[in-house]
């Protein structure tokens, strides 16, 4: 095999390790130095090659100061939920509401302890070396958290920056929840994100998360763990990214945890948006449904992999994953890979992918309504990306969703 | 009210329509007959404006107006309605969704507001009890999941609320039973008078004993070969197309 030759942008993050570094921190730094930037030779990079895209990156974003704070204080449009903010990657509990009339809801800024130790993949390895001043966001045992919690990921730099946001969203048994997660940094920076989800026995969580993230390079990566029966709904809308790769974790590790993710994504122009999933059915009789939709315009370049695995003693598995894509132009491309590794003998595990146009026969019959073609287009196309948004149990996440997928269409129809 | 001169139509390369010559006045009721591979229901797709079909010579007016260039859409905002023989099932869309975007994107383009939420709920209420539309099928995506006999008269609900100038009810009655064919045909005759003019379009005498024509059109090889009153659908009844197809019976 021959070497790689030197990538600027490995340099470039090797400043960024701190001279204090805490030894975890080193460790993991020199896990990903070891790896390096994940290019097309790595599996499951195949089709999003880093190295190649990723050839410098901007400065490294500091804690946010009272300016970088007023920035982002301009960008926080009153909003109908109760908000958890952060700047840079930083926690901002200055701009955060106040959750203290809120039964059962805490919100601290997390330590490296926090997190899981281990990592499969070289970005979550950055990540975990070069995040700092998270938060966590803890539901304690057996609360019923009625209204939505909004996470906002917001800039406060003014211009490119690298940020490592690194955040835990923690439900205790038989905790209930509603969370969106709304990603709106801006600017053509590079992001490396990571989001830790777990849920504690019979723990229920509807999460969604819009994803407009204008980052010319885009990491994000969901680490998810179920305990029994604890069930997670969750459903994110990528739109307009001009190189998104994110990449799910899922462990369901107590019997009987159930799983519902889904995703559609919106992109025109030359966007790429990779779903990478790896599920990993670590106890008996847990459901996993994956469902993940694209529509395609212009020279957009959607990627879905699907890993499933499930070990021996997982029986009683029940999994289905599915993917689906519109493409609106010959240039447009979706490249869709499952991948089931079933060692167990009792279950039921499928999956299947399909790939259509517009159905020309379906807009004649709207035209002939009188709806304009363009109009006609949209309504379909809207059809098809928001029945993921089905899955989700909350009305107000679905809603909130809905209305963004009619603005993102109104206003520039990807083709 | 529509007007075709010297039609001639391809469809995948072949020749459909040739030479069809045809009118229909301001609140008549015509109906066109013809044997199977005639081009009736190319007839239908190509004044509705499908645009895989070739139109190489010929206009069609409607009101005077020619509206051969105009997209679907803009025919349909003019007054133009089509009655599928085969609904189509749009997923994912409400039928109260498709309906309202329908009944609002003409006003539009005709320059009137919006209608209200509320009065288009009352006006589609109204519409659809006349039908036996219940709510259930109002919730349901558009078609999907219909029976045959429940598309058609979805198809009447919207030309009932889009109150086209001239409409063309292409093969209603196939797929229908009789009752539904009644239902189907009273909501359509609720619909005639001045003003409208309807296309009926059928192989069968049967649907034009609910719906009686004031013209009957008989068309074969791609254009009209005869034209008389309603007594011509009841002869063709007896004997059959065989008259008006070159080489068939021979």
């Amino acid at each position: 095999m021959t070497a790689l030759a030197p990538n600027p942008a490995e340099e470039d993050l090797a400043t960024f390790l701190p001279a204090d570094a805490s030894p975890s921190a080193r460790l993991f730094f020199d896990q990903f130095r070891k790896a390096g930037l994940p290019n097309r030779r790595v599996e499951s990079w195949h089709y999003s090659d880093l190295r190649a895209r990723l050839r410098a990156v901007p400065p490294l974003a500091r804690a946010p100061d009272e300016a970088a704070r007023a920035v982002a204080r301009q960008k926080l449009a009153a909003g109908a939920f109760l908000r958890v903010v952060t700047v840079d990657g930083f926690y901002a509990p200055e701009l955060s509401d106040d959750f203290s009339a809120v039964a059962g809801v805490e919100i601290i800024r997390a330590g490296e302890a926090d997190f899981a130790g281990e990592t499969a993949d070289a970005l979550l390895d950055l990540n975990a070396a070069l995040a700092r001043g998270g938060f966590v966001l803890d539901i304690a045992a057996g609360a019923r958290v009625e209204t939505v919690i909004e996470i906002v990921a917001l800039a406060g730099a003014e211009t490119d920056r690298s940020r490592f946001g690194r955040n835990l969203i923690r439900l205790g048994a038989g905790a209930h929840a509603k969370i969106v997660e709304t990603r709106d940094e801006g600017f053509a920076g590079f992001g490396d994100s990571a989001l830790f989800i777990a849920l504690g026995e019979d723990a229920q969580l509807d999460y969604a998360c819009r994803c407009r993230e204008t980052a010319s390079v885009e990491v994000q990566s969901l680490n998810v763990t179920l305990a029994a029966r604890a069930n997670l709904r969750s459903v994110a809308l990528l739109a307009q990214t001009p190189f998104l790769r994110r990449q799910y974790f899922v462990s369901l590790a107590g019997e009987g945890a159930e799983l519902q993710l889904a995703g559609a994504a919106i992109l025109g122009r030359t966007d790429h948006a990779d779903v990478t999933l790896a599920v990993r059915h670590d106890a008996p009789a847990c459901t996993s449904r994956e469902t993940f939709k694209y529509v395609l315009g212009d020279h957009a370049n959607g990627v879905f992999q699907g890993k499933i695995v499930v070990p021996p003693h997982a029986q009683k598995t029940d999994g289905k994953m599915m993917c689906r894509g519109l493409l609106l132009s010959d240039e447009a491309a979706l490249s869709a890979k499952p991948e089931l590794e079933i060692f167990a003998d009792d279950v039921a595990c499928g999956h299947g992918a399909a790939v259509t146009k517009l159905d020309a026969q379906q807009l004649f019959y709207l035209e002939t309504r009188g709806v304009p073609h363009i109009e006609a287009e949209k309504i379909l196309i809207d059809a098809f990306a928001a029945d993921v948004f089905e899955m989700l149990d909350s009305e107000a996440l679905r809603d909130v969703l809905r209305a963004d997928l009619s603005e993102l269409l109104g206003e520039e129809k990807p083709a | 009210m529509l007007e075709i001169e010297n039609l001639h139509v391809r469809v995948a390369g072949k020749k459909i329509l040739d030479g069809l010559n045809l009118t229909v006045e301001d609140g008549q009721v015509a109906a066109i007959m013809g044997p199977n591979g005639s081009g009736k229901s190319t007839l239908s797709y190509v004044v509705a404006g499908r645009a895989d079909y070739e139109v190489e010579q010929g206009s069609i007016k409607l009101d005077g107006a020619d509206i051969l260039e105009m997209s679907p859409a803009e025919r349909a905002a003019r007054g133009l309605f089509l009655v599928f023989q085969y609904p189509l099932e749009i997923p994912g869309v409400a039928t109260m969704t498709f309906l309202k975007a329908a009944l609002n994107a003409q006003r539009k383009a005709r320059g009137e507001a919006e209608l209200p939420t509320l009065e288009f709920m009352k006006q589609v209420r109204a519409a659809a009890a006349k039908l036996n539309i219940s709510q259930d099928m109002l919730k349901r995506p558009v078609n999907v999941g219909f029976s045959g006999g429940e598309k058609k008269r979805m198809e009447v609900l919207q030309m009932a609320l889009l109150e086209p100038r001239f409409a063309i009810l292409d093969e209603m009655d196939s797929g229908l039973d009789i009752d539904a064919l009644k239902t189907c045909a009273e909501g359509v005759n609720a619909l005639r008078g001045e003003g409208r003019s309807l296309l009926v379009i059928t192989h069968y005498q049967r649907l034009l004993n609910f719906i009686p024509p004031d013209v009957v059109h008989v068309m074969s090889r791609g254009k009209i070969v005869r034209s008389g009153g309603p007594d011509l659908a009841l002869a063709l009844e007896a004997t059959g197309y065989a008259d008006y197809t070159e080489g068939a019976a021979a």
